[in-house]
């Protein structure tokens, strides 16, 4: 699995990709979503994509609209990672076309949770 | 207006942001007990909050206390250096986060600005102070400050 991790703040695209790593995903990086776009139309094959919101140059509700709007990415799960938490912006998100939506600040746990609601990673046993 | 973004809801956006991001456990963010210490060498982090209800969102510290945020956010050794970029980024993403929620409790939300770095804060038109909480983040000052300015 490969997950494409696009935040503006490094140091969130370092936490995010971290705990994906320990899940088991290859990660790319971009800064914005014009990039991530980028990395996309570059050929790199993703199956999951963690978005955050408010980032220079794209934001993350246009990348979602963008991704949406071309039927060539249409495999790709996306994920909302934004302290962007009023009900009426998680709202926009999941109608522009994303899947799930992770409020900041989170949890590795939290992540791992909603990773296997979307089936992207096996449920953890529970004895 | 104080009233929707009371302090208690200030310091569980706090605590829920040091815990989840930076300590992964609970309990280092405290309330800072008796008189501040006047800051000898300050560090700002803020969003500014943009829309109908605007505002800002500050975090301030010793710049010592934000190098030591920056390595805990970025899982740092203790003695390692942290760079201007990564301090900035680090520092500002507190900011951002904390900025986040404080915009979700507003009646009305707009958007949130970049977050910011500076060792001054410049003034705010209008600004009159909502909240500001003294807190004490493994015995350092940290204080989280909110302007509305609806
Ligand atoms: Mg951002």
């Amino acid at each position: 699995m490969r997950a494409l991790v696009i935040d503006d703040s490094r140091t969130m695209r370092r936490i995010v990709s971290g705990t994906l790593h320990n899940l088991g995903f290859e990660t790319v990086e971009a800064e914005h979503g014009q990039a991530a776009l980028d990395v996309l139309d570059s050929g790199v094959h993703v199956d999951l994509a963690c978005i955050d919101w408010n980032m220079p140059v794209m934001d993350g509700l246009t990348f979602v609209t963008q991704v949406r709007a071309d039927p060539a990415l249409r495999d790709i799960t996306l994920m909302m990672v934004t302290t962007e938490s009023e009900q009426s912006q998680i709202v926009r998100a999941l109608a522009a076309g994303a899947h799930e939506y992770l409020i900041k600040p989170f949890t590795a746990d939290a992540i791992r949770e909603k990773l296997e609601w979307l089936g992207l990673v096996p449920a953890e046993e529970y004895v | 207006m104080s009233a929707m973004v009371d302090s208690d809801s200030v310091y569980a956006i706090a605590e829920s942001v040091f815990s989840a991001m930076i300590d992964g456990d609970e309990g280092l963010l405290l309330p800072w007990e008796g008189d501040l210490p006047q800051f000898a060498d300050p560090l700002y982090a803020w969003v500014d909050l943009l829309g109908e209800w605007q505002g800002r969102a500050a975090l301030t510290t010793e710049a010592p206390t934000a190098h030591a945020l920056a390595r805990a956010l970025l899982m740092m050794g203790d003695d390692e250096v942290v760079s201007d970029a990564d301090l900035i980024d680090a520092f500002g993403e507190i900011a951002n986060v904390v900025g986040g929620n404080v915009k979700a409790l507003l009646p009305t939300q707009g958007t949130l600005g970049l977050p910011r770095v500076d060792a001054v804060l410049p003034p705010h038109e209008g600004g009159s102070l909502s909240q500001e909480l003294r807190l004490s983040w493994r015995g350092q000052p940290i204080v989280v400050a909110v302007w509305l300015f609806g």
